[in-house]
Parts: structure tokens; sequence; C-alpha cells
């Protein structure tokens, strides 16, 4: 329960964004295997932006709670790849 | 416990930061790093942590090798010199996440009751400092890092502050770090001025005047 939380406060930091990008998939009709794809790219793209500025101070954060940046990341890949797919399923029926 | 620290060397482009690292904490001790600014008491504190990776490190606890990054152990706690907190979280949200009684909090700093509610981003620095100050301290750990606890707190709040390290110390390895030097000196049992990238133990506190990182008379 305390790393769900946990994992919710670092995700709502992106949720909107994330959103954006899928409402836009799924207005173009995309493949479920491309949106994953674009949500990789996005992930580790977030992933470098937040390493290389001052962002990753706010890693430090969830760093004190023990849990590893690369277990957030991945965490919110999968939940946001979930979310997109279910999003685009929407779009297409 | 014993934290041993060793074998350090940090390199920013072609200047040497750290080199030549030697530091010992143990449960039931104050040690305190002491320095000039940008001699890289943060960068050691942000190695021992996990958060920064220099070229070559060696970090012992209780004479075995950690070689994944300490943070990912679970037994340390940091305070950093900037807010940790993220903006979004409400002070009560973050008393519980990380396990600390936001009562009895309020039963020492009897002012802060009303903002139980509050995000973080809507206290003052000063106000926020203490908050995050007493998070790392009273939160469960074998270590703690406190890297300028001192700074930017009202002075009463300090002696408080200095209280909760005095109590935390006695389960805790306690490393710190201020520029505060004499509220550093009253709270330390074994003090390293970091000099010339490397750590010298001062035995001595004329040593800090011997070192030129105090004035003569300053003591």
């Amino acid at each position: 329960m305390k790393h769900l939380l946990i994992f919710f406060h670092f995700y709502k930091t992106y949720i909107a964004w994330s959103f954006i990008i899928t409402i836009l998939l799924g207005f173009v009709d995309s493949h479920y295997i491309s949106a994953v794809l674009t949500k990789l790219f996005l992930t580790i793209f977030a992933w470098y932006i937040t390493n290389e500025t001052s962002n990753k101070h706010k890693l430090t954060f969830y760093k004190n709670l023990g849990i590893s940046i690369r277990t957030l990341f991945i965490s919110m890949f999968v939940v946001d790849s979930v979310l997109t797919i279910l999003i685009i399923f929407l779009f297409k029926i | 416990m014993v934290l041993e620290v060793d074998n350090i060397e940090l390199n920013f482009k072609n200047k040497r930061i750290l080199n030549g690292i030697y530091l010992r904490a143990e449960t039931g001790k104050v040690t305190s790093i002491l320095g000039s600014n940008g001699c890289g008491k943060s960068s050691l504190l942000n190695i021992i942590f996990g958060n920064l990776k220099p070229k070559y490190k060696l970090v012992r606890v209780d004479g075995k090798a950690v070689l994944k990054p300490l943070y990912k152990t679970g037994i340390i706690k940091y305070l950093p010199q900037y807010h940790f907190i993220p903006n979004g979280i409400s002070i009560k949200t973050a008393f519980k996440l990380f396990g600390v009684d936001w009562k009895a909090f309020v039963k020492t700093f009897g002012a802060f009751e009303k903002y139980a509610s509050y995000k973080v981003n809507k206290l003052s620095g000063g106000e926020r400092r203490v908050i995050e100050t007493y998070i790392i301290l009273k939160s469960k750990s074998n270590i703690t890092i406190l890297d300028e606890p001192f700074s930017h707190i009202a002075p009463l709040y300090i002696e408080t502050i200095k209280t909760l390290i005095k109590e935390e110390k006695k389960q805790k390895v306690m490393l710190i770090s201020d520029h505060l030097y004499k509220h550093i000196i009253e709270s330390s049992d074994a003090i390293y001025l970091l000099k010339n990238a490397s750590t010298k133990a001062i035995k001595d506190l004329k040593e800090l005047e011997d070192y030129r990182y105090l004035s003569e008379g300053q003591l």
C-alpha cells in the first residue's frame, strides 16, 4: 500500500503529459505496439531528462524511501502502457 | 554499526574534488565533516548515500563492503541541502510515508500543528527545512546523513534539532556537515576536516586553526 502511494506521487507528475499523448495516439488510430513503443521512448526520454537536470534532486525523496529510480520508471512504463492500451481500445470501438 | 568510507576518488572534468578519503562513523557517535565552500563535503555525502558515482569508492558497513548504492539497502536516510520532499505532497502524507509520528512532532514543534493538511510548498523555506530535518532524523534507519541541518533554521529550533540528534545517535550512525561550525563542534563526537581533497581526522580543535579552516582565536 505504501509503495503504491509512493508510486502514485511519482506518476502524477507525468500523468497529464502522458494522457495528452495517448489521446493524440488515439486520434491518429495508432496500433497498440507502436503506441507502447512511443511510451517506451518517452519513458526513456523522461528518465534521461530527470537525470541530466536539477529534477534529479526530486529523486532523493524516493531514494530515501529505499526505492530505486529504475524501479520507479519501469513501474511507470508498465502502468502507463496498460492505460494507453485501454484508452486506444476505447478509441477503436 | 560501523560505517567506513575509503579510497574515494572524484573528478569533475580535470578538477580533482576528492582523493584519498577515509572516514569512520559508528553508532552512538556524531561524526562531522567540516570544510570550506566547494571542498567536496556534499559530494562526499552524496557518494556515501549513492546519489553520486565517483571514479573509485569503497563503502563498508560493519567491515563488509557494500557494492550497491547504500540507499538501495534501505538502512540509510539522507537530508540533502535542497528541499527533497516533492511539492505536491501534504505534510501529513510525508510523515506517513516515512513512518514518522505527526503527533510527536507537534508535541516538540507546537507552532506547526496548523500545517497538518498543508502541502510542503506552502510553508516557508525554514519551516520546510525543520519538517524535512525532523522526518529524516526520526525515520527508521541505521545511518543518518544530515547536510547542513542547522542552516536556514531559527536559533530556537536549532537547539531542538541538536537535542534530537543527541537522542537519535544512540541507535544510529550520524554523519553531519554544516558551516555553522560552533553547532557542529558542540554536537560532534568525532570531526573530520576536508581539505585539499582529502580528510584529516581532528583530534584537537586547535588543529582547525592550524589547517586554516578557522582563523586564530575564532574557537
